[in-house]
């Protein structure tokens, strides 16, 4: 939705941060962040968000509504933090798939849920969120958290997971997004362009990437917008709940 | 969210707990797919129980159908988790059970007997024979506290209701009890009676 377009033949443009680059480079773009920071991606998490991601993670589960025997997709699953959590609902009779597009992430988050005895019932895919290589109605629940913003074309992206969900199934979008009040707004854009990048260079020697954190996460379309590109997609009764005021957002939607 | 990190913590530190008894797990591993609502009135908090094989999570919202829903007052709730006889407080009038109540049964026996292998976690972090002492002497120790409190328990109930007279004893509230049972029955046959003998004396009016 932010993509430009210069002249009839120029390639189509795209955000990756505050800079525009052609569109077939930001995929690479954002590999190129996340094998920097996969090896020490769940400490920076910790870190940056003082442990507040796990109550995100947490609460995107309490709303997924998973029972056991269901099929769930966690898409940009990272380094497996809903995943685990999936694979203990769903059962042995239910099935979870951590897809990522990134091979780095995806092989610290099989890696650590291998050790950590997460087996039998879950499968590791590198898929690209846009373009899902699974049949039609095929998932009761798809989530995706803190990966929509690194999406090329989000709109393909969603309209993806609606194909690949059962009718009935839900989408969970965990984002962030637009602090909903102006003192946490200005307190926060202090602390993502000041310390995150200082985080990020004294823990993985790699300020870049987390100054490009702070600025794809001011590219990302607000909570209204996100809702707007979900009904467009085709999702039905789409809501959404503010967390740590408005810093992030849980968007739910259902397959009508 | 506060409520939500609040539940994360007592969840890490009850499943730590659970892992210290041998058989709690693949006993909650039994009520896999199950979800317990715990509906608490005064003050108003709900909180969903989902007991599995690596121990219960704990959740503040659930979206999933729930198997068993008990609604009570904090008060009654604190009762249930320090009472021996769960059954007796959950047919008392404060506590509404609805759904499949076995569930909750059955996880309130896995709590219940809950015997924790304290010594093992302790000996992980100090070694065999410091804990071995350690253990003897604490457990000597709790036996004269246990004791001891037993023996001041006793010898204060027998000063209050023996000597201070302060205290009516055991025995003699039930007697007490028992004759104010009696005297309930005796009062409700005698109403009985006037209200049959109002009754006839109507008729024979009538007539």
């Amino acid at each position: 939705m932010n993509d430009q377009r210069k002249g009839d033949h120029a390639e189509p443009t795209t955000h990756f941060g505050y800079k525009n680059v052609p569109e077939s480079q930001k995929a690479a773009k954002v590999a190129e962040v996340f094998h920097s920071v996969a090896a020490k991606y769940d400490l920076m998490n910790d870190v940056l968000s003082g442990g507040m991601h796990r109550l995100w993670k947490r609460f995107t589960i309490e709303l997924s509504g998973v029972r056991p025997g269901n099929r769930v997709l966690d898409i940009a699953g990272g380094t497996g933090d809903l995943a685990a959590k999936f694979s203990r609902l769903v059962g042995p009779t239910g099935q979870v798939v951590l897809a990522d597009i990134n091979e780095s992430m995806l092989k610290v988050g099989r890696d650590r849920l291998l050790d950590r005895g997460v087996a039998g019932n879950i499968e590791f895919v590198q898929a690209d969120a846009e373009k899902l290589p699974f049949p039609d109605n095929h998932f009761d629940c798809v989530t995706i958290a803190f990966g929509l913003r690194n999406v090329t074309h989000k709109e393909d992206a969603l309209r993806s997971m609606l194909r690949v969900l059962k009718p009935g199934g839900r989408l969970l979008v965990l984002e962030f997004s637009k602090p909903t009040n102006a003192f946490m707004s200005k307190a926060y854009d202090a602390y993502s362009f000041a310390f995150m990048p200082l985080a990020g260079k004294l823990i993985t020697n790699d300020a870049e990437s987390y100054r490009y954190l702070a600025e794809s996460i001011r590219m990302h379309p607000d909570q209204e917008t996100l809702k707007a590109m979900m009904v467009g997609a085709g999702f039905d009764r789409v809501t959404y709940h503010n967390m740590t005021s408005g810093i992030v957002a849980l968007h739910r939607g259902i397959k009508p | 969210m506060l409520l939500a990190g609040l539940l994360a913590s007592v969840e890490h530190g009850l499943n730590r707990v659970l892992r210290m008894d041998s058989t709690a797990l693949p006993r909650l591993a039994a009520l896999e797919g199950k979800v317990i609502a715990i509906d608490c009135r005064q003050p108003s908090v709900r909180l969903f129980i989902l007991p599995d094989e690596e121990g219960l999570m704990l959740a503040a919202h659930w979206e999933g159908e729930v198997d068993c829903t008990l609604r009570a007052p904090a008060g009654s709730l604190v009762q249930l988790a320090l009472a021996s006889d769960k059954n007796a407080v959950l047919h008392s009038p404060q506590v509404q059970l609805h759904g499949d109540s076995a569930v909750l049964l059955d996880l309130f026996g896995v709590l219940q007997d809950l015997e924790l292998d304290w010594e093992y976690e302790l000996s992980r972090w100090l070694g065999p024979v410091p804990t071995a002492l350690l253990a003897g002497h604490l457990r000597l120790r709790a036996r004269w506290t246990r004791e001891g409190l037993a023996r001041f328990s006793q010898n204060l109930s027998e000063y209050l209701a023996e000597e201070a007279r302060t205290l009516v004893g055991q025995r003699e509230a039930e007697a007490a009890f028992r004759e104010l049972d009696s005297l309930k029955l005796d009062i409700e046959r005698l109403e009985a009676r006037v209200q049959r003998l109002a009754r006839s004396l109507d008729t024979s009016d009538n007539a």
